[in-house]
């Protein structure tokens, strides 16, 4: 029987720049749709099925001299395949859990730390989503959690502080938010804008209400800023002046698509008020931390997702536009895929839908699709 | 449908069914038809993508009560 290895097994092995050959054995049209990608990963994919018909011509791109890790969608398959590839003679390992397992993996990388507060960044790599944790004097602020909450509780018990405040810089489409959950499991206060919880039942507060939360050491100010565009609701939060916590408003590389509530248009002129009224007040050295990449990428060398304001207007077109009718016509037009499910992940998040552990996980199972490129 | 053959595969998760699939039709003529039954969501894909890429046709798939039921053509 091959061995199997952990999705935190891999992202070891890929994180300590060892070249990693992923043979992928779900069908092509997943595959194509969705994969584990990485600097130094190189990826085949073979079709489960295909190793069923006895077809010596399937091995002949498998390297004899590298470990060869299997992936399939639960983790079935893969054993399946690699059991076939170790009779075969390959160094060969499945990958526990296959892409579902990949889904769930939440690496965090500590951005700034000062004597006052530490940031980190949680990047859930699978699917492009960004959430963080600013810690200061026994307190953590937790922004844009996701679904899977112990990944906040285990770092905070780590760092020793107590989980006070839980914002959500909007209400996400694309997957299922862990803000509620982790607000009732650790007491925690949860903040949303009221205008995107319309006919919920949930207890938030509402963050129009609350323009300064003032948090840990005296000197750690979180404001909240009104950033409508991807959703009317969308704000950004800044903290001590020099980061932008900027949900969809501002990727790295380009804007939020502003189409998912049916009124692109429209949304997409406030967008524009967004970027040229209320960002370009803010100064070119200001870290915009956003809650989505579209590509690996956007992961910069000392590993997180993150530019200055500066290198942002510099590099996105989009940010220069400042013809209303030229930036809205651009900005709608590049809008790609729809999420899969985002009426019902809205749903679950707005609390009107409830949906078991199982049920959330299958909702969100793919790539992320909120982060447009605009170059 | 009349099928020539009846595959069960509820409750079985991947590879089963598409194993199961295999194995059914290589007994069966060109033109004949086999029903199998799966519980697996993930084999809706993945049995659309198989007959594909094995020549066989996917006639019909019905879905009732999270029971999925596949006929398949042999090529």
């Amino acid at each position: 029987m091959a061995g199997t290895l952990s999705v935190d097994q891999l992202h070891r092995k890929m994180s300590q720049d060892e070249s990693v050959f992923i043979l992928d054995v779900r069908n092509p049209e997943d595959y194509s749709e969705w994969k584990i990608e990485g600097h130094n990963v190189q990826s085949l994919n073979i079709p489960y099925f295909d190793f069923l018909d006895e077809d010596e011509a399937l091995y002949k791109d498998l390297p004899k001299n590298t470990e060869i890790v299997v992936v399939c969608a639960k983790g079935g398959s893969s054993e399946m395949v690699a059991d076939m590839l170790e009779e075969k003679g390959y160094q060969v390992k499945s990958l526990a859990e296959g892409m579902r397992g990949w889904s769930q993996l939440y690496v965090p990388v500590t951005i700034s730390v000062d004597e006052h507060m530490k940031l980190v960044q949680f990047n859930r790599l699978a699917k492009g989503c960004l959430s963080y944790m600013v810690i200061s004097e026994g307190s953590a602020l937790v922004v844009d959690p996701g679904r899977n909450i112990e990944e906040y509780i285990n770092v905070a018990k780590q760092e020793n502080v107590k989980i006070a405040h839980i914002m959500d810089t909007h209400l996400h489409a694309d997957h299922i938010s862990g803000g509620i959950d982790l607000a009732k499991q650790t007491g925690a206060t949860y903040y949303i804008s009221s205008g995107e919880m319309q006919g919920s039942n949930e207890s938030f507060e509402p963050l129009e209400k609350h323009r300064h939360v003032q948090f840990g050491a005296v000197d750690v100010e979180v404001l909240a800023m009104p950033t409508p565009g991807h959703t009317p609701g969308s704000t950004s939060f800044v903290i001590n002046r020099k980061f932008l916590l900027s949900g969809d408003t501002i990727f790295v590389g380009g804007l939020g698509r502003p189409d998912l509530g049916g009124k692109a248009q429209e949304w997409a002129l406030t967008l524009y008020e967004t970027v040229f009224k209320k960002v370009a007040d803010l100064p070119d050295d200001v870290l915009v931390l956003p809650t989505h990449y579209a590509d690996i990428k956007e992961i910069n060398e000392r590993g997180y997702v993150g530019a200055t304001l500066g290198e942002i207007r510099r590099s996105n077109e989009i940010m220069r536009t400042t013809d209303i009718r030229k930036f809205t016509e651009r900005v709608v037009s590049a809008i790609g895929d729809t999420p899969p499910n985002y009426e019902r992940i809205v749903g679950v998040n707005r609390g009107t839908e409830h949906v078991t552990d199982q049920e959330a996980m299958e909702l969100e199972i793919g790539p992320n699709r909120c982060a447009v490129h605009h170059q | 449908m009349e099928a020539d053959i009846f595959v069960d595969a509820k409750g079985l998760s991947c590879p089963m069914p598409i194993v199961k699939a295999k194995k059914a039709i290589e007994g069966l003529e060109s033109g004949q038809i086999m029903q199998l039954e799966s519980t697996d969501k993930g084999s809706l894909n993945d049995f659309q993508s198989w007959v594909k890429r094995t020549n066989n046709e996917l006639v019909k798939v019905e879905e009732d009560n999270d029971v999925f039921r596949f006929f398949v053509k042999k090529g």
